[in-house]
Formats: structure tokens, sequence, C-alpha cells
């Protein structure tokens, strides 16, 4: 089946919209299920079907209720920088759609990972070694900018002009670690 | 092709019947959700994000894996029915053969560990063992993440941990799933009891073909659903513990069946393997079931001589794109109903899956 809206690409999500008591299916393509925020999603391959939960959790509780009713709010505009995901739509679909979205929803997402993970809202497994090794110089800047603090107030600003340039360095060596992987 | 030569060829590591608890857990799998830090999620990804991604992942997975005996495959290079057979065996799912994804897999020769590019996260690695093999199967997943890391910069989040598309994997990104044959459980009715039970350990249980599924042939999969505030040792754990809890009921099951009603459940398993061996038509409904029935009919003793393995074989090689790929032809429904039962009765009678008939035949 092709995609109802673009009329392109295979449709891989059935889309559920209730109307005057009835609902209607739609069958859309992911992209088009992506981009849009008038329907409720239902994707056929996704089995514990997150976004329906996540709707009900967070939406207003009724699948058929229409969405103007339920929108409106601030949060639900919150959108995503990098892949212009709103607060709403990834309600609605369940999925992220870039790694940017945690950072941009980070204060409303322990509520919604909690009812998700049975109460958990932080990680506690493996953590990526260079990961680590990313995290121990955010620690040393933090060690050293304590020092420098230290320093200016005992009025030891030889000392604290050094600890300055060795948190500049680390802080480059930091940025430049992350940058390094990022896309042009 | 002789059928046996057929389904030699195309076996796979998992479906030997080999591994611990091999007469209830038939595979073992773990999977692990990766992003790359700065690229858009499949979901959301230009064509030329997705193809960047591909390029960087399939650089970094052929310098850390080449060589082993793994091969690169681009979904676009493949035919409709090869992609169908690789999603039947488990190696990758549905989600990867969406055209939308710019999708590749590198197979382990054994293909024990197949590692999917542009599935709904970047990478996902997983690794399926036969039998009930939770820490090896992590352990070689885990293997394999860490060749990755040391040459791609994962989306990593101090509080999050792995930052996956879907809300459900983000943490450590692990699915453990083991997949089971529960036919007592299942007869006898207490699986609807256990189900929501062990829903609430945070442990799900769903059919094992394709997700979403009903339980076909009696076969579950039982993975967990919680992957954040817990390490990927007591995912496991809880997991293993909840499937030994389900070998023991599904045990003392199958000793209460063949004790309260031994001749009824015999004359149910060896009318199974004759519907097996003589239909003409075998709708895969039927034929699931039946398979279910024959294999407790091994497992228990009262059908000698079929081996497990031709059952798990015959499991898998049922399946539509299996069955097409044997015909080398696309089939309809009824037709594929037709050769499904041509090939059971070939691969149990005439290939001498059941020694009795063979001996018949010499006589």
């Amino acid at each position: 089946m092709i995609c109802e809206k673009c009329k392109e690409r295979p449709a891989s999500v059935v889309i559920t919209k209730g109307y005057m008591g009835e609902s209607i299916e739609h069958h859309l393509c992911e992209k088009c299920a992506f981009q849009s925020e008038a329907f409720h999603f239902s994707p056929n391959e996704e089995p514990l079907s997150i976004q329906q939960f996540l709707s009900h959790w967070f939406g207003g509780g009724d699948t058929f209720q229409t969405q103007p009713k339920r929108r409106g709010t601030t949060a639900h505009q919150l959108e995503c920088p990098d892949c212009k995901l709103t607060f709403g739509n990834f309600l609605d679909i369940g999925k992220f759609g870039c790694a940017t979205c945690y950072e941009t929803f980070k204060e409303r997402l322990p509520h919604v990972f909690g009812k998700l993970h049975n109460g958990q809202t932080t990680h506690t497994g493996k953590i990526p070694v260079s990961f680590n090794e990313l995290y121990a110089i955010k620690r040393k800047i933090e060690e050293v900018r304590v020092k420098m603090q230290e320093a200016v107030e005992a009025e030891r600003f030889e000392e604290a002009a050094e600890l300055r340039d060795e948190a500049r360095m680390l802080q480059q060596h930091l940025s430049n670690g992350g940058e390094a992987y990022n896309v042009d | 092709m002789s059928i046996e030569k057929f389904m030699q060829s195309a076996i796979t590591g998992w479906m030997t019947g080999e591994g611990e608890y091999s007469d209830i857990v038939m595979a073992t799998r773990v999977r692990l959700a990766r992003n790359l830090r700065g690229y858009r999620f499949p979901i959301a990804a230009s064509e030329d994000e997705a193809l960047a991604v591909d390029k960087m992942a399939a650089g970094a997975l052929l310098d850390e894996v080449d060589g082993k005996g793994y091969a690169y495959i681009r979904m676009s290079d493949l035919s409709k029915l090869d992609r169908e057979v690789l999603v039947e065996k488990h190696l990758i799912s549905p989600q990867l053969t969406n055209p939308e994804r710019q999708g590749a897999v590198v197979l382990s020769e054994d293909e024990t560990v197949s590692i999917m590019v542009n599935e709904e996260d970047h990478i996902r690695i997983q690794c399926i063992f036969p039998g009930l093999q939770l820490e090896e199967a992590y352990q070689q997943a885990d293997a394999v993440d860490d060749l990755l890391e040391k040459q791609l910069p994962y989306a990593f989040d101090e509080q999050f941990g792995y930052l996956t598309s879907c809300p459900s994997n983000t943490g450590t990104g692990v699915r453990a799933s083991v997949m089971m044959h529960l036919p007592a459980l299942t007869i006898t009715k207490q699986i609807k009891r256990i189900i929501p039970a062990i829903t609430r350990l945070g442990i799900v249980v769903r059919g094992s073909y394709g997700e979403g599924s009903k339980a076909l042939g009696n076969v579950y999969q039982v993975s967990n659903q919680v992957t954040l505030g817990k390490t990927e040792a007591e995912i496991l754990e809880e997991l293993g513990n909840v499937t030994a809890r389900l070998i023991a009921h599904e045990r003392q099951a199958r000793k209460n069946l063949l004790e309260k009603s031994r001749t009824a459940l015999e004359d149910r398993l060896h009318r199974s393997l004759g519907t097996l061996v003589y239909a003409r038509l075998l709708p895969t409904g039927e034929a699931a079931k039946c398979l279910s029935d024959v294999r407790l009919g091994v497992d228990l003793g009262l059908i000698k001589d079929v081996d497990v393995s031709i059952m798990n074989e015959l499991m898998i090689f049922m399946q539509p794109g299996f069955l097409q790929q044997y015909a080398n032809a696309e089939l309809t429904q009824e037709e594929r109903d037709i050769f499904r039962a041509k090939l059971f009765r070939a691969r149990l009678l005439i290939d001498g899956a059941l020694p009795s008939t063979k001996k018949s035949k010499e006589d």
C-alpha cells in the first residue's frame, strides 16, 4: 500500500483517528507519520505500542479525543532544534528523532521513563570507555576551577592564572574530542 | 537440490536444537541498540545522512570484524525474497528492509552475530545462540560493542545512558529474549495466568513469529522490558530467573499431562505426526500446531526416531519466504499450503527423518 500523504513511499504506519464516534484508518509512510501532528499513531511493527501507551499516560487519556483539545500547552510545543520533533509529536509517535531530543525534553523525560521502566529514570549500566575519558576530563575541569577560585580568594593570582590556562586547555581538549566526531 | 541439501545449506547456528534446556528453550537472543553522536536517528534522517551513517558504520565494522568471516550486505542488493528469508531466520528485523532506511547487515559466517545498520537505531548488534545461553549471547554482543566503540562515537548521556530512538530501549539498549516452546502450559491453559504475573516483573511474553503475533506453534518470546536503572547483569539475571521458572512450570505441566491423560495426549501427538506426514494441504497455523505437538512427543519420548533439529528446521522453513525460495518461484497462499505439505512429506518421509518409514521403503 502507498502512503496516503506523499503518495510515493510504501505505507508502514496505520493511524486511527477518531471522528464523531467512529474511527477512521489512515495509512502513512514512516516519514509522513514522523512529520504529522494530526493523528494518533499505531505503527504495525511496534509490539508494545509505545506511542499509544505514552499518549494514554500523558496525552489526556482518551485515544479518540481530538487533538486540538489536548494540545496548546507550551510543553507540547517544545521543539528539538536538530530534528524539529515537538514534545507533543514525540508522545504521539513514541520515538525520538535524534540524540538532541533527549537534551531538549530533558525536564520531562524522567516522568516518561519512570512510566516505561518501572519507576527507573537513571542509567546504571555499561558506560563506553570513550565516554569515561571525556567524563574524566569534565571532572578534572571542575576540579581545576575550584582550585582556581581558591587561589583567587587567597590572592595567589599567578597560580590562579596558571590554573585558568589549564582549565582552558582541558576545555579545548574536551570540545575537540566531542566535535571531532560531529558531522561537518 | 534435495530438500535435505537445501536445508543443510540454509540452516543457521541457532536452529541446531542444541544448547542447555533445548527441549524447551529453542534459542537465546541478545540485542544492543546503539546510535552515533551527531547524526539524526534513521526515522528522522535524510537520505544523505543515512548514507553517511552507513559509510561510517560499515568502515568501522569491516575494520573491526572483517577477516573473521563477516560479510557486509546492503539491503538494496538483496532480492525481496532473500530479505524475507533473513527475516524468517530471525537474523534481521522487518524494519531493516524498509527501503527508506538505507539498511545493511553485517553477518558472521555462522550467522550467530548480525549487526544491523540503519534499523530503528543506527546500529543494532544481535547475537542468537541455540538453547538457553543468556550469558554467552550477551558476552558475544558486548565484545562486538567494545570493538565498535573504539571507532564509533556513540550517543551516550550520563543520566540516560545509551540514547535510542525508542524510549523503551534507552539506558542499556539491551533486549534479551528467550524463545521458548511451551506446549503443555498452553494446552492446560496455565499460560494465560502466568503471562500477567510475569509482566508485573518487567518481563514481556509474546509470540515469536514476528512481533505482535500470536504464539504460533506454542512458541513464545520472553524478554526484558526495562532497560533503564538496571545493569546488564541484573537484566540478564532477572530474565534468567523467569525463564528457569517457566521451564519448571512447563516440565511439571508435561508430567501432569502424561500422568493424567497419557492416551489422549499420545493420540493427539500421533495424529499431528500423521497430518505432517500425509497431508496434501498444510496451512501455516495447522503446520505450526502439528510441529509443536510432534516436538512435544519427541521431548516426552512418545514419538521416537524423529530428530528435534528437524522440528526446528521445519518451524523456520514452513514460512512463506523459505517456501518460495525453495520453490524458486512466487507462490499464492494455496500454492504455498500445497508446497508446504509436499516439503514436510519429503523431509519426514522420503528423506528418511522417520527411520521406520525408511525401513518400510527398503522392504
